[in-house]
């Protein structure tokens, strides 16, 4: 008995630690959130104080100033064509590579995974895009993000894939089908969860980067949602309310599609990068 | 199994590889071509100038500070991101009562960009700002500093931020190799009289491994990959004293010294590629062993 009211008090004590450190993460957060709906000289505190008089209004200034719905739609067209684009094309190519199972395949394989490994080169794959007559287009961010996913992709779906007996597909070659019906009616259904662990990641990556609209977007009507308020931020800076607010309205998507889709996320996560 | 192969067409294949080739692949293999040219956007011709640039960044002040300025960023939130994410992942797998909302907290700055913690944290960390207001109501007034002007601590800054931010992340991975450790091992170990230290030390940690290595080889190549925390914060400055590779081959690219710019790159993609294959290879096989 004594030993476990000895483990009861040491458990409470870790938990009073990490609630304390809890605090660290949820007091800058609740600053912006707070600090969104304040004025712009009520702000400058930046505490957690209650705004005295909520002011909704910000949120209306932003996104008319920032020029937020244009950036809210590229963010929502780029991040979700990527994803969209990778799914179909890695967990097609992974079928391949895992089914096959020859030389050739294993080698494209790891072709794949130095992707994970190697920085990406801006300069020249700047190049790349003026050669192809796409700089600058929404599409060239389009296929460069889709590029800079594959490797992790195909390797989680490859992981996964090892896993679908083989028999299935065999039944259905006997059946007559081919390979594009297999994938189709036979794969793709099995790996509809970690679709969802790859779509999901690689929207909020999109979502988040600002590394290739700097590069690649240079007309600001092409920029997602983190650059124009980096763009408002130079331009509203004393206002700090406003910036809070335009914060906030950005991270709120992810927050949502995060909210929604924990489950994928965890679980295909532990498939990926534990297992696999 | 020649039928199957045949069956296995590799056309499902071709686009995911074409779109991998012709972005990624092609511009890296450009880019060790343009590595050894004098390439400029202001030129009409290119020329071969040999290890010039290399010469040139082994030379140049700025830009080995910012090599260094890139490993300090790389060791510093590979330790500071695995260390705090394990000890996080081990007390949160304990039976606590706020056990699932406590996850969801440290998980919760990883999902935003880069950019909206960066500019939340800038008005925190001024000298007259929020933290420092915060160190001196508590009575440690003498860990008050210049976070963003002080070139001698602001590395430690930017690390500091992106431990704060990254940590929940590396503490996911984590919780999910804990959960697949047998909860059999810890009772056999408690019937033998381990402590928890020497339960965390000989059942934890090597069973944990797996986790271990894909977190650091994670934490270790984003690190070398480092950029936005510092554009946003301090843009490389005060001075030179926060260049990364990142925001150096940014400012190449903007000066038109693209050779120049590309051989940065060039000289990252070898680093990390000589740094992190070995570092593969020796805990694959420490996995094995175990």
């Amino acid at each position: 008995m004594t030993s476990l009211r000895k483990i009861d008090w040491k458990a409470g004590l870790v938990e009073v630690l990490l609630i304390l450190l809890a605090l660290t993460i949820i007091a800058p957060l609740l600053i912006m959130i707070l600090g969104s709906f304040k004025t712009s000289s009520e702000v400058l505190d930046f505490s957690l104080a209650l705004p005295r008089q909520w002011m909704f209004s910000n949120y209306a200034q932003v996104i008319e100033q920032g020029g937020l719905l244009r950036a809210f739609w590229n963010g929502v067209l780029i991040s979700g064509v990527s994803s969209v684009l990778n799914i179909i094309t890695t967990s097609a190519a992974a079928f391949v590579m895992i089914r096959r199972d020859t030389k050739v395949s294993n080698f494209i394989y790891l072709f794949f995974f130095m992707g994970l490994i190697a920085p990406m080169s801006i300069i020249t794959t700047i190049r790349v895009v003026q050669w192809l007559g796409l700089y600058g287009t929404i599409t060239s961010a389009v296929l460069i993000y889709t590029a800079m996913n594959s490797a992790f992709s195909v390797f989680l779906y490859a992981g996964f894939m090892k896993s679908i007996p083989r028999a299935l597909d065999e039944v259905a070659f006997l059946e007559g089908a081919n390979i594009l019906d297999i994938y189709l009616r036979v794969i793709f259904p099995l790996i509809v969860p970690v679709n969802a662990t790859v779509a999901i990641m690689v929207f909020m990556s999109v979502w988040n980067d600002i590394t290739i609209p700097i590069y690649f977007l240079t007309d600001s009507s092409n920029w997602t949602m983190p650059l124009s308020v980096y763009n408002f931020y130079g331009k509203f800076s004393r206002d700090w309310n406003l910036v809070f607010a335009d914060l906030t309205l950005t991270s709120l998507p992810v927050l949502i599609l995060f909210l929604l889709a924990q489950k994928y996320i965890v679980s295909g996560m532990t498939a990926g990068a534990i297992k696999g | 199994m020649s039928i199957t192969k045949r069956l296995y067409s590799y056309y499902l294949l071709l686009p995911a590889l074409l779109i991998y080739v012709v972005f990624y692949v092609l511009p890296t293999l450009i880019g060790l071509f343009y590595s050894f040219t004098d390439w400029r956007l202001d030129s009409e011709t290119i020329e071969f100038n040999g290890l010039y640039n290399f010469e040139r960044i082994f030379t140049d002040e700025t830009l080995l500070l910012a090599i260094k300025n890139t490993i300090i960023f790389a060791v510093v939130t590979v330790i500071g991101k695995n260390v705090l994410a394990i000890l996080l992942a081990v007390a949160l797998n304990m039976n606590l009562k706020t056990r699932n909302a406590l996850r969801a907290i440290f998980y919760a700055p990883s999902i935003v960009s880069v950019l909206v913690i960066s500019l939340l944290f800038t008005p925190m960390l001024r000298s007259e700002g929020l933290l420092n207001g915060i160190l001196d109501a508590v009575g440690l007034d003498f860990l008050m500093m210049s976070w963003l002007t002080d070139p001698s601590i602001i590395m430690l800054t930017i690390s500091g931020l992106s431990i704060w931010q990254y940590t929940g992340f590396q503490m996911a991975i984590y919780l999910a190799g804990l959960q697949s450790i047998s909860k059999d091992y810890y009772e056999a170990a408690r019937i033998d009289g381990a402590g928890s230290w020497s339960s965390f030390v000989h059942i934890t940690l090597p069973l944990l491994w797996p986790a271990i290595n894909i977190n650091v080889m994670l934490t270790l190549i984003g690190g070398l990959k480092v950029f936005s925390e510092v554009f946003v914060l301090t843009g490389g400055g005060p001075g030179n004293a926060s260049q990364v590779i990142g925001t150096i081959i940014l400012r190449a690219f903007g000066e038109g010294n693209w050779g120049l710019g590309t051989a940065v790159n060039t000289l990252l993609f070898i680093a990390v590629t000589l740094i992190s294959i070995p570092l593969l290879l020796y805990m694959r096989r420490k996995e094995v062993q175990e």
